[in-house]
């Protein structure tokens, strides 16, 4: 249970990866190179993705995820015509 | 039904083929008759430009042009834009168009051995944003995104050509309220190959058509038809992803192949995709093709055949071969890891014909998809052309030492070493002369010779004046040429307009044609490729009328290479008249805000004269260093000179051949076909220069290299009227950018 108005600390994942139907080299190169050359052929498909783990000082992890939704868009730190950004709280940081 | 064709281009279709197409057919000849891939507005016109020379191998009209160096060798130039792309994503979008015009190179046989880029963008400072047209929207918010298309669209091309290991060698880039919300991305790229192994495409029935590089997907579908209307919102499906670590292979095999001799035709993939790199091939071998688009080697299950013709997927080929060269190019294939797919072959009928699995989906006459119908478009004077000519001029400022000092930190004009510096310049150690203290990048080729390069452009002046902003861009781009002490050889040409459908825009091009034909035919230049883009609009309006000249010149001899870096002690000589010629300066512009004036025109006489000149100068030995006047003026010109040589300067404005009514006019005008040169033998020098028929020139000053007493001095009417630290002048010249682009 979070307790109201303490500020505490929470990890929120910013995970940005390239639209569906856009290509993603990297992911196509890992799968070709590395995972179907080493044999793990049930693998079919492979997208890369950039995570970055943000500590926010927070009332709420509702509202750690609302800054950092806000930050992304305000910052252009993707690009939405090319990248999807999902936003998720990952729980308190330890302090 | 007619897709993305006209009511008279589709039943100009069906009169030809004398039936209805099928959708398929329409997806295909609606990417082929886009005026991106079909020239239908502009062939009429790019068809007089002067192409042939001494040297030309191979003119406009293939994927790029070719020019005889001497010994068996061969240079190769090509330039395309890649506009609407990076408008909506920067980074692929520059990256893609750096890959694409990488193959146009290869499409030749030739290795790439440099890129360069000329860019515009919105202004990136607030005093900049001020004059952009729409208001009450917060300028912050514009500069910003300015300033992140420019940043990313810089990493794009840094990018692209750092990992492939090609050289970004040189560029420019402009400023101007009119890209707001947009861009202007063009990328030039010089091949070098022996004459010997030029692929010529010439094949015939039964060879094998091969696909090769990166799998097909569904990205970037309708790229052409998307680059042939304005900009209104962001098109998601136009987004392409560079791969430059698979263009590195790609390049490696073809010209493997090509050594190999297992080729007879290359084509790069890129605008309409398939469709239109099939019907090219097919009409430039003169024999039709039967393919399987089944056997694309596609990235996403179930796409449609016409999915597959037109998709823009990037790092893709198309190779024509024989049955013998089919093993050996299967086996380069196989070495570099490419993925590739055996799509059909040559027929000697003339039917391009797409198969999927085996059922014939389209069959069209090649020689119809790829010749669109051509389009008539009226061209007509606006009716207020001149309006801007009669502005009021500026009060003199009172302290033009300040105004040298702003002019230099001006994005436009400062040192561009924010950008350089994040290129690999010197990959593939031909680098000679590097960007930045050069008036053109010059490369050392194999037989000893050397060639130089640059790209030039003033929307500026082509606004106000399209005749003579482009004549103006012509002369800069050789002016550049010569000061690095090359003699110009070849010339491509990039013609960015707005809407040709409006006839004042058609008009704009019209003029920038005749400019071009003008110009290159006095002075006996080529123009060996080109390309042309149209609808470069936002819902904010048309772009500034933006053509862009990259001009090649050939150095005999490593000592005519010229820099233009003054030494202390060498006297200072002016080629050319300097006159009241403000119309879209940087002066009017930048510092003053004004729109209007006249623009600088060309004296083809003089222009040609003072270039020759130079020329004769240079293999005499009597040239120091050599610089080019143009945008800032000679005052610009001058202080570039002096910090490249780390030496101060004391000239007298009064001396300089030409009139002009004020001392702002005489430090800031962009008057053409000016050269500054510094020598340690001016006796000599002038001899030679009075020894020619009334050629302009005067002795106006000398560099000063006393540590305590370096400064830029210009005295006027027996005053000083200028005087200003080196280091001061230096430290805007050379930091502005990076200061700006940290904000």
């Amino acid at each position: 249970m979070e307790k109201p108005r303490r500020i505490a600390k929470f990890t929120v994942h910013v995970i940005i990866e390239n639209k569906p139907y856009i290509n993603d080299p990297e992911g196509e190169t890992i799968l070709r190179d590395l995972i179907s050359r080493g044999g793990y052929s049930d693998v079919t498909s492979v997208r890369s993705a950039k995570l970055l783990k943000m500590v926010v000082k927070s009332k709420s992890g509702r509202e750690a995820e609302r800054t950092v939704r806000k930050l992304c868009e305000d910052l252009r730190i993707f690009n939405p015509v090319v990248s999807t950004c999902t936003v998720t709280l990952a729980g308190q940081a330890q302090s | 039904m007619t897709g993305t064709l006209t009511v008279d281009e589709f039943r100009y279709l069906k009169e030809k083929l004398s039936r209805e197409p099928n959708s398929i057919e329409l997806d295909i000849v609606g990417a082929e008759w886009s005026e991106h891939c079909s020239y239908k507005s502009s062939k009429k016109y790019v068809r007089m430009l002067p192409s042939k020379g001494k040297r030309v191998v191979i003119g406009p009209g293939y994927d790029a042009g070719v020019l005889d160096v001497g010994d068996g060798y061969v240079v190769t130039v090509h330039i395309e834009s890649h506009n609407h792309p990076s408008a909506v994503e920067p980074f692929g979008g520059a990256a893609t168009g750096v890959g694409g015009v990488i193959r146009d190179i290869m499409s030749m046989g030739t290795r790439p051995i440099a890129v360069l880029d000329a860019l515009r963008f919105a202004p990136i400072t607030q005093d900049g944003a001020k004059r952009t047209r729409t208001t009450g929207v917060g300028g912050k918010g514009r500069v910003l995104k300015s300033k992140w298309l420019f940043k990313n669209v810089v990493k794009g091309i840094a990018d692209y050509g750092n990992c492939i290991g090609i050289p970004t060698v040189g560029g420019e880039v402009e400023f101007d309220p009119s890209f707001e919300d947009y861009c202007l991305v063009d990328v030039a790229s010089i091949g070098f190959g022996r004459r010997d192994l030029l692929v010529k495409n010439a094949a015939e029935p039964d060879d094998i058509v091969v696909l090769a590089g990166g799998s097909t997907g569904r990205d970037g579908i309708h790229g052409a038809s998307f680059a042939s209307k304005a900009l209104e919102g962001e098109n998601r499906s136009a987004v392409q992803i560079p791969d430059p670590f698979l263009e590195k292979l790609l390049l490696e095999a073809t010209i493997e192949a090509v050594d190999q001799k297992c080729v007879k035709a290359i084509k790069d993939l890129g605008g309409g995709g398939l469709a239109c790199c099939l019907s090219e091939v097919s009409d430039s071998i003169g024999n039709g093709l039967d393919v399987d688009v089944a056997k694309v080697h596609a990235r996403e299950s179930g796409m449609s055949p016409a999915e597959l013709m037109i998709s823009e997927s990037q790092e893709r080929m198309l190779f024509i071969t024989d049955d013998t060269g089919l093993e050996k190019l299967k086996a380069i294939l196989e070495k570099y890891r490419i993925p590739y797919s055996i799509l059909g072959s040559v027929r000697q009928n003339p039917d391009l014909v797409v198969r999927f699995n085996h059922d014939v989906v389209a069959r069209m006459p090649f020689q119809l998809v790829a010749h669109a119908p051509l389009a008539e478009r009226q061209a007509k004077r606006p009716h207020d052309f001149g309006r801007y000519v009669a502005v009021r001029p500026p009060a003199l400022p009172k302290d033009l030492g300040k105004v040298l000092l702003a002019m230099l930190a001006n994005p436009t004009i400062a040192g561009k070493g924010w950008i350089y510096s994040q290129y690999d310049h010197e990959v593939g150690v031909r680098t000679v002369v590097k960007p930045g203290p050069s008036d053109a990048s010059v490369l050392r080729l194999d037989n000893g010779k050397f060639i130089a390069a640059k790209l030039d452009g003033n929307s500026k002046h082509c606004f106000l004046d399209p005749y003579a902003g482009t004549m103006g861009c012509l002369s800069e781009s050789c002016r550049n040429i010569v000061c690095s002490g090359a003699e110009p050889i070849g010339i491509v040409d990039h013609l960015q307009f707005g809407n040709p459908e409006d006839p004042e825009i058609f008009w704009s091009f019209t003029q920038a044609v005749n400019a071009i034909i003008d110009y290159c035919k006095y002075m006996g230049i080529p123009v060996v490729g080109g390309k042309v883009s149209f609808y470069n609009e936002t819902a904010k309006g048309p772009i500034k009328p933006s053509p862009v000249i990259g001009a090649l010149g050939l150095i005999e001899q490593e000592s005519w290479i010229t820099k233009p870096a003054l030494k202390d002690g060498d006297s200072i000589f002016v080629i050319g008249k300097t006159g009241d010629e403000m119309g879209g300066s940087e002066y009017y512009e930048w510092y003053h805000h004004i729109t209007g004036g006249t623009v600088p025109s060309v004296d083809l006489h003089a222009d040609k004269q003072n270039a020759d000149a130079v020329m004769k100068l240079v293999r005499a030995g009597l040239v120091g260093c050599a610089h080019d006047c143009s945008k800032g003026g000679i005052a610009v010109a001058l202080s570039e000179m002096a910090v490249h040589g780390k030496v101060g300067f004391d000239v007298n404005l009064d001396q300089l051949p030409g009139s002009c009514s004020r001392p702002d006019n005489l430090m800031f005008s962009e008057s053409n076909s000016r050269y500054i040169i510094g020598t340690a033998r001016p006796a000599e020098l002038h001899s030679v220069l009075s020894g020619m028929d009334r050629i302009s020139f005067a002795e106006i000053g000398t560099a000063t290299g006393q540590r305590q007493k370096q400064s830029a001095k210009f005295s006027y009417k027996g005053r000083t009227l200028v005087s200003v630290g080196i280091a001061d002048i230096e430290s805007n010249l050379n930091d502005s950018l990076a200061k700006i682009m940290k904000q």
